[in-house]
């Protein structure tokens, strides 16, 4: 757990650093790959950036709408940096927007583009597992365990460490090889094995959001989201 | 016959994951991390008692149970603390009759008392300012980089811990105003 990493008078935040590494190697890799599942490199860049760009602004602009007051009182805080003036999901739904609407423009295959996407992806996860390592985020609930770890004042399942330990599995496991021969197999396996993970995982969490007779919330949006991926995954599977 | 066995895999899979969610939701039998204190969302802030700046009577976290704290750690040298500081006296001016604490904990044994004192009347920070001298309070907060903010709510729980500054004063005011409007 290092949050912060002092080089002379810069503060590096680790989490933060472990992300935005995450996403170099794994564009790198899934440039390298792109070829296979019918993409050029720099198609997948520019999807990448109109992803991130289209991101970065609704998240910012859905946030401001949420609170319009506060920024009234503050407009310079339009073009703050603070991650914290973010809205999480409005920023996925308009990242999602503009990566469909770059997509319709060149014409791109749905499942072709998640395959070659899915390389960054299972590189992605492992900086988010890392990140959480760094911070001591996402940490475990108490446990009386030979391998517990000292953290927030008990002693606790290292539930950072399960995490990256499976997410470097299904990077392994999904290392880019030869390419499905079914489009869409290859993403809806990586969607599988990754719901499916903290599905597993969540259990051990000590962060869980509870809903209704103790159940955890993140469990059944996992199951939700296995279940999509494994029915498309039988559905394609057939049209080999 | 192949495709068959694997849809009857992924229906076992899923009917696996059903009983390990009813196997593993929380019964309330463990404590909750609410009761335990440590510097990190979710837990109890951890409690501490500091003299004010100008030698006033010491100020204890838990006798402010009830209203929201925001606990700044901080110091002069420090460029984003004191460009986040007429920011926060901003926000507590508007929101201090509505229940708004700051206390801008400067972590006096890596900073000097004048130097902070001359700081606090420059700005005209009307919040009280804690000196931390022997850094008991920078330890138990582990504070390794500065600023860091610690937003705590009527309850004494940390709702959001914000490593590094400046903050905007949009995000000072969305994250109070949210947190004043819990209840009690």
């Amino acid at each position: 757990m290092l949050p912060t990493l002092q080089i002379g008078p810069l503060s590096l935040q680790t989490p933060g650093l472990a992300v935005i590494l995450a996403i170099w190697l794994g564009l790198n890799l899934a440039e390298r790959h792109a070829a296979k599942h019918g993409l050029s490199g720099e198609t997948l860049y520019n999807l990448f950036f109109s992803l991130l760009i289209g991101g970065l602004i609704g998240g910012r602009l859905i946030y401001v709408l949420r609170f319009p007051q506060a920024f009234l009182q503050s407009p310079a805080s339009l073009i703050s940096l603070n991650p914290g003036l973010f809205d999480l999901a409005g920023g996925l739904l308009t990242a999602l927007l503009t990566g469909l609407a770059y997509a319709r423009q060149k014409a791109l295959h749905l499942w072709k583009t998640l395959d070659a996407l899915t390389p960054f992806l299972a590189t992605l996860a492992v900086g988010i597992a890392l990140a959480h390592l760094a911070g001591g985020t996402a940490f475990g609930k108490p446990a009386d365990l030979p391998w517990a770890i000292e953290l927030w004042g008990a002693r606790r399942h290292p539930t950072q460490l399960y995490e990256l330990l499976g997410s470097l599995l299904t990077l392994g496991l999904l290392w880019p090889r030869k390419a499905e021969s079914t489009p869409g197999v290859y993403f809806l396996r990586f969607a599988a094995l990754t719901s499916g993970l903290r599905l597993f995982l969540e259990a051990f969490r000590g962060d869980s959001a509870l809903i209704l007779g103790g159940l955890r919330l993140a469990q059944i949006a996992a199951w939700l989201i296995l279940a999509a991926a494994l029915s498309l995954l039988a559905w394609r599977e057939k049209q080999t | 016959m192949q495709l068959q066995k694997r849809r009857i895999f992924y229906a076992v899979i899923l009917l696996l994951g059903l009983v390990w969610i009813a196997l593993s939701a929380e019964t309330g039998q463990t404590a909750p991390t609410t009761q335990a204190a440590a510097p990190q969302k979710g837990f109890r802030a951890p409690d501490f008692s500091l003299p004010g700046l100008k030698d006033e009577a010491a100020i204890s976290l838990s006798s402010l149970r009830g209203q929201v704290v925001l606990v700044n750690f901080w110091a002069s040298w420090c460029p984003p603390c004191r460009a986040e500081m007429p920011a926060m006296q901003r926000v507590y001016t508007t929101y201090k009759d509505q229940g708004l604490v700051i206390l801008a904990v400067n972590s006096t044994i890596q900073d000097s008392q004048s130097e902070a004192l001359r700081f606090a009347e420059e700005n005209r920070l009307t919040f009280p300012i804690l000196l931390d001298a022997e850094g008991l309070a920078t330890r138990l907060y582990a504070i390794r980089s500065l600023p860091t903010t610690f937003f705590v709510g009527r309850d004494g729980i940390i709702r959001e811990v914000v490593i590094g500054g400046p903050m905007s004063e949009a995000l000072l005011r969305t994250r109070v105003e949210t947190l004043l409007q819990e209840n009690p």
